[in-house]
């Protein structure tokens, strides 16, 4: 199978002199699958993600993607960390802001937006202003706003973060069906690793500085204590240096 | 403290103030020519609306103020969100700015008299002038911090281009502080208003430099309240646009 995302030997810093955040990053990412990020705060999981979606450029290596051009999608939806909506639209408007610009009739933006909202269990929040939800309602906004230009490649950085465990499992097992539905290539970055191992295909534990790939496990088929134990571990390590 | 004991309170001190000076007339303390009591207003207006001359010059200073304040705060923003969006243009700027900046609108007044005569367009100048300067600093301000976040969340969702980042994440972004300079903008075209039409533009000013010259101290009483009245007036209105507007601000 073709690889969505390549890099080669990719190194991103921040400023001109600042110590690269990583260095000579190798990765391929296969069409149609999950593969989680984990790694120690501050690391670069953010940044890794701002660079596949091109919000950030690389100092040196290559990025190839090779998301298809549909005309009614957007290559992308990134679910930020932060929720990061727009105070001065309504949910809704919120969520439909990707799919302005595309050729997408009104009435379709709106259904659209609509399907995303129920998917996170919002449809009932649509006119509220963003500053009337409670933070993980804002975080599910941001996700709905990600799933609504229906990506090729979805990249989510910490999207379960701020929400209890009911709502946060009742996502994820929406998240893993989307996943079987759709096959969408999907970029998952959470400090879970239970999250990590029940949702991903592949689990990838970033750590040093400048951040490398440490391990890259399997996870196709459920997983064993073993490999929780080694991403655990390998996580562990890092914290003590 | 409620709102309606604030309503209550501030219009207690204005009839304070009005009781004070009614009262300092009356003393003999102040003669009445220096200082003519508040009573004597109601009649003056009566009799400027019966010749005319409130509605006519009211009218003609409120055309002046109206086209100058579109005039200046549609230029002012404009220029300061261009100078706070390219860095090469808001260093061109810059010398030019720090050179104009500190000249008061009402010294340009001789200029406004030669190039445009005592007339309607020269008072409309000098008020666009006052509130450019108000205008373009609150928007510099205001788009330069417009959070960076939201712009890199545009260019995720394919609003990095110009005109969308322009109109759905800046502007809306900045237009709290454009408000800001807009309303501060919409008091100091009052004052200028009055400060130019003092050199003869008919209008509220030219009217009060008539009535001093006469001694008709009433006369000028009537017209500086009328000029806080028509200021209260667009500054009520404005605030109800802004607070709907602005709905989305907790
Ligand atoms: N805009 C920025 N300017 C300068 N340095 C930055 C910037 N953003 C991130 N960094 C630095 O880059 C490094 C990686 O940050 P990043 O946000 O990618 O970490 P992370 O792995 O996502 O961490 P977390 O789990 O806490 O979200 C950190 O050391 C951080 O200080
Ligand atoms: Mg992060």
């Amino acid at each position: 199978m073709a690889a969505v995302i390549a890099l080669k030997g990719v190194s991103i810093g921040y400023g001109a002199d600042a110590p690269p955040v990583l260095a000579g990053l190798d990765l391929e990412v296969e069409r149609g699958s999950f593969v989680a990020i984990v790694g120690p705060s501050g690391v670069g999981k953010s940044t890794l993600l701002r660079v596949v979606a091109g919000l950030h450029r690389q100092r040196a290596g290559t990025v190839v993607l090779n998301a298809s051009e549909r005309p009614q999608h957007r290559p992308f939806g990134l679910v930020f960390q932060d929720p990061r909506l727009l105070p001065w639209r309504r949910v809704e408007r919120n969520v439909q802001l990707g799919l302005e610009g595309l050729p997408v009739g009104r009435a379709e933006r709106q259904e659209r937006a609509r399907t995303a909202l129920k998917l996170v269990r919002l449809e009932e929040y649509g006119t509220r202003w963003p500053y009337e939800l409670s933070g993980g309602q804002r975080q599910r906004v941001g996700i709905a706003r990600a799933l609504a230009v229906d990506p090729d490649i979805l990249l989510m950085d910490e999207p379960f973060g701020a929400l209890d465990a009911i709502t946060r499992r009742g996502l994820q097992d929406e998240l893993k069906r989307i996943h079987r539905e759709t096959g969408k290539t999907t970029l998952f970055v959470t400090h879970d690793i239970e999250e990590a191992v029940f949702l991903a295909d592949r689990v990838l534990l970033l750590s040093g500085t400048p951040a490398r790939v440490a391990q890259d496990l399997d996870t196709r088929n459920g997983t064993s204590a073993e490999n929780v134990e080694r991403i655990r571990a390998g996580l562990a390590g890092d914290y003590e240096i | 403290m409620s709102k309606r004991t604030a309503a209550l309170l501030s219009a207690a001190g204005v009839i304070v103030f009005l009781l004070a000076w009614e009262g300092l007339g009356r003393s003999g303390i102040v003669p009445q020519r220096l200082l003519p009591s508040p009573s004597a207003v109601p009649a003056t207006f009566i009799a400027e609306i019966k010749n005319g001359q409130w509605q006519a010059m009211v009218l003609a200073s409120l055309s002046h103020y109206l086209s100058g304040l579109a005039l200046g705060s549609f230029l002012g923003i404009a220029v300061g969100t261009a100078a706070a969006l390219w860095p090469r243009f808001n260093a061109f700027q810059a010398g030019i700015v720090r050179m104009l900046r500190p000249i008061p609108a009402i010294a340009w007044i001789p200029f406004a008299i030669i190039w445009f005569g005592v007339s309607e367009a020269s008072a409309a100048f000098l008020i666009a002038l006052t509130v450019f300067w108000i205008n373009y600093f609150a928007a510099y301000a205001a788009v330069a911090s417009v959070d960076k976040d939201l712009i890199e969340l545009g260019h995720a969702f394919g609003q990095g281009a110009l005109i969308p980042r322009l109109f759905k994440i800046i502007l809306p972004g900045a237009l709290p502080g454009i408000f800001a300079g807009l309303r501060a903008g919409l008091g100091q075209g009052w004052m200028t208003v009055v400060a130019a039409e003092l050199f003869g533009i008919p209008g509220v000013g030219m009217r009060m430099m008539e009535a001093s010259g006469l001694l008709a101290t009433h006369i000028v009483v009537l017209y500086m309240i009328t000029i806080a009245v028509l200021y209260g007036i667009s500054d009520f209105l404005f605030v109800r646009v802004q607070s709907r507007v602005l709905a989305w601000q907790r």
